[in-house]
């Protein structure tokens, strides 16, 4: 019984690869080059499409801040009773946050409030909350923040620098992990009262305060009955922020596309010299198994498989070497790009996204496209009078 | 039976560069004989053995082999037929260096996707017969010339075919491996194929086993 896929045609194709195994082997390094970046490139955006997707979904619908000759002020807590009122608003609550610069490793850490009986906006404050001991001083450390205090020898507590010059020792509770690393990696949570002294902040202020809106189709109008109840705040929706947040991603991005042109530029140079015809050697292999009884549907399937093959090959390596470089490695050098906002430079680990349609893409760019650019030039010399081997 | 009718071949023929290879030939080999085309080279010795193995087409005439009309078959049909009927022998024996003895021998059998036992059965017949079995799984590139040439005999014969044309079989070879291949012949002979052998190598003109010796002159028979 005959075998579906013809052994010795497989055997002959390979044969042929390892023939001019130079060649195959300079083709199979370039593709896999190429279809490494390419495909790090989309894993990456990928992965921070999907972080900056699931912040911005764990972001309040509204967040209001006082403004004072422009520069943002802190707010009186007992606005927060007053916007509770406004028909559609379904909490609204203080928020005591800020940044704490930790001039040892030369980074920005955000310090965020919370109140033990309150409704937390996020569901990583609400697991932070649960653990963390609102009897005393401490506090709950992302994984960003537990790293570099580790590497400064904080391991039980920390002493934070007050305003007027003094210490406040703050125990480190443990870590909390959010949604996603960007959200989380370089927050400390501790309690509101603990945070208002490291910043100075008296019991009546917050920084800003957040408001959930039930209905989404109200928060537009939730938003501007605050801002004429308010005429000194900056309202700001949680479309506002997606906006703010994508204007960040689409300017990195366009790194990346420089990178996905160059990369396929490069591509269609090797597609282009492969379509510009067959060598003399190869158009005389052709010839000769003409002469020998192979037909032009032989040479052609003998030509798929070889371009199959070395096409193949080369997209797993480069989507095995990706997955390697942006998951394992935290894609050094290419992650900095995008993540050059963050407030804590110490380095976090991309959320694993696997996409179908990406892969999908990237294969239907290279394989095909090499296939028939093999194939094309291999059908030109197939079809002519194989006579030539015999003169 | 071999028949070429009224056979014109013009390579290029919409060029200015066109080349006239073949003028009106007429020639018949019945089955069996041991036919030598003798002529210079360019003279269309090589273009005849092409149109029998419906490697090119005749630009007017056709050829017809066994009653089968090869100068008009599409691709599919020529390359079985080529396959089945005809085992050709190169001057420059067009094996694939870097193929072992036994890859080489077995190329005209890879469409044919046979069963393993089946090739190996084949392959063995012809690694006997023409004294190469030693060297099966040699790399073609280290063998000498003569046994080069009785690889690519070997190949030309796994599929047992009827007609063996070879071209200028003896132009890289010595005088003793030379009269090596003549042997050989002799062999296929006696297990009645019909031989075509290209020439101008004068060792073959006045051999026993020849029957006709066909001069050729620019494309003309003479």
């Amino acid at each position: 019984m005959r075998a579906k896929i013809n052994i010795y045609l497989l055997e002959y194709a390979i044969s042929s690869l390892l023939r001019q195994k130079f060649k195959t082997l300079f083709t199979v390094l370039v593709l896999s080059a190429l279809i490494f970046l390419l495909t790090s490139v989309f894993f990456i955006a990928n992965s921070i499409k999907y972080e900056l997707q699931s912040t911005v979904d764990a972001l309040p619908e509204i967040i209001v801040q006082k403004l004072g000759g422009g520069r943002h002020y802190d707010i009186v807590t007992s606005a927060v009773d007053e916007i509770l009122e406004i028909t559609g608003v379904g909490s609204a609550s203080a928020r005591v946050w800020g940044y704490y610069y930790f001039e040892n490793a030369g980074v920005n850490f955000t310090l965020v409030g919370i109140d033990e009986f309150e409704e937390q906006y996020k569901k990583s404050f609400a697991y932070a909350a649960k653990e963390l001991d609102f009897s005393r001083p401490t506090m709950m450390l992302g994984e960003g923040v537990k790293s570099v205090m580790d590497k400064n020898y904080y391991k039980e507590y920390f002493n934070f620098i007050k305003p007027d010059g003094t210490l406040k020792r703050v125990d480190i509770g443990g870590v909390f992990s959010g949604d996603t690393e960007l959200e989380s990696n370089d927050v400390i949570v501790m309690s509101k009262d603990d945070a208002r002294e490291i910043f100075n902040m008296s019991e009546n202020m917050a920084t800003d305060i957040v408001v959930k809106v039930a209905n989404e189709d109200e928060i537009a109008t939730v938003a501007s009955k605050i801002k004429l109840l308010y005429p000194d705040v900056r309202v700001i929706t949680k479309d506002d922020i997606k906006i703010s947040y994508q204007n960040i991603f689409d300017y990195k991005s366009g790194i990346f596309l420089t990178l996905f042109v160059v990369s396929l530029f490069t591509f269609f140079i090797i597609i282009y010299d492969k379509l510009s015809g067959l060598s003399s050697e190869e158009r005389r292999e052709i010839g000769v198994l003409k002469a020998i009884g192979w037909s032009v549907s032989d040479v052609l399937k003998e030509k798929f498989y070889e371009s199959f093959i070395v096409s193949f090959f080369s997209y797993m390596s480069g989507v095995v070497l990706a997955l390697f470089f942006v998951y394992i490695l935290k894609a050094p050098l290419l992650q900095n790009i995008f993540t050059g906002y963050s407030q804590l430079k110490t380095s976090f680990t991309l959320s694993f996204v696997f996409d179908m349609q990406t892969l999908a893409l990237i294969f239907f760019l290279s394989v095909p496209i090499y296939v028939a650019a093999t194939i094309i030039p291999s059908y030109r010399g197939a079809t002519l009078d194989a006579d030539e081997v015999m003169r | 039976m071999i028949e070429l009718k009224n056979i014109t071949k013009i390579y290029e023929e919409s060029k200015e560069s066109s080349v006239t290879a073949l003028k009106n030939i007429n020639l018949t080999i019945k089955e069996g004989e041991l036919v030598v085309l003798r002529g210079a080279s360019g003279s269309g010795k090589s273009t005849i053995l092409s149109l029998i193995a419906s490697l090119a087409k005749p630009t007017s005439g056709e050829v017809v082999v066994d009653e089968l009309r090869v100068s008009k078959l599409f691709d599919s049909f020529a390359s079985a037929y080529r396959r089945e009927s005809i085992g050709m022998i190169f001057q420059k024996y067009n094996l694939i260096p870097s193929l072992s003895v036994s890859e080489n021998i077995i190329l005209p059998l890879v469409p044919l996707n046979l069963h393993v036992k089946e090739v190996e059965d084949k392959l063995l017949s012809v690694l006997e017969k023409f004294h190469i079995a030693h060297k099966a799984s040699a790399l073609v590139k280290n063998l000498s010339g003569g046994e080069q040439q009785r690889v690519a005999i070997a190949r030309a014969n796994i599929n047992n075919p009827k007609i063996i044309l070879a071209d200028e079989p003896t132009a890289n070879l010595d005088e003793k491996l030379s009269l090596h291949f003549i042997e050989i012949l002799r062999e296929l002979k006696r297990d009645g194929k019909t031989i075509i052998v290209a020439t101008h190598d004068p060792l073959f003109f006045d051999l026993d086993i020849v029957d006709r010796v066909l001069e050729i002159n620019h494309g003309v028979l003479l």
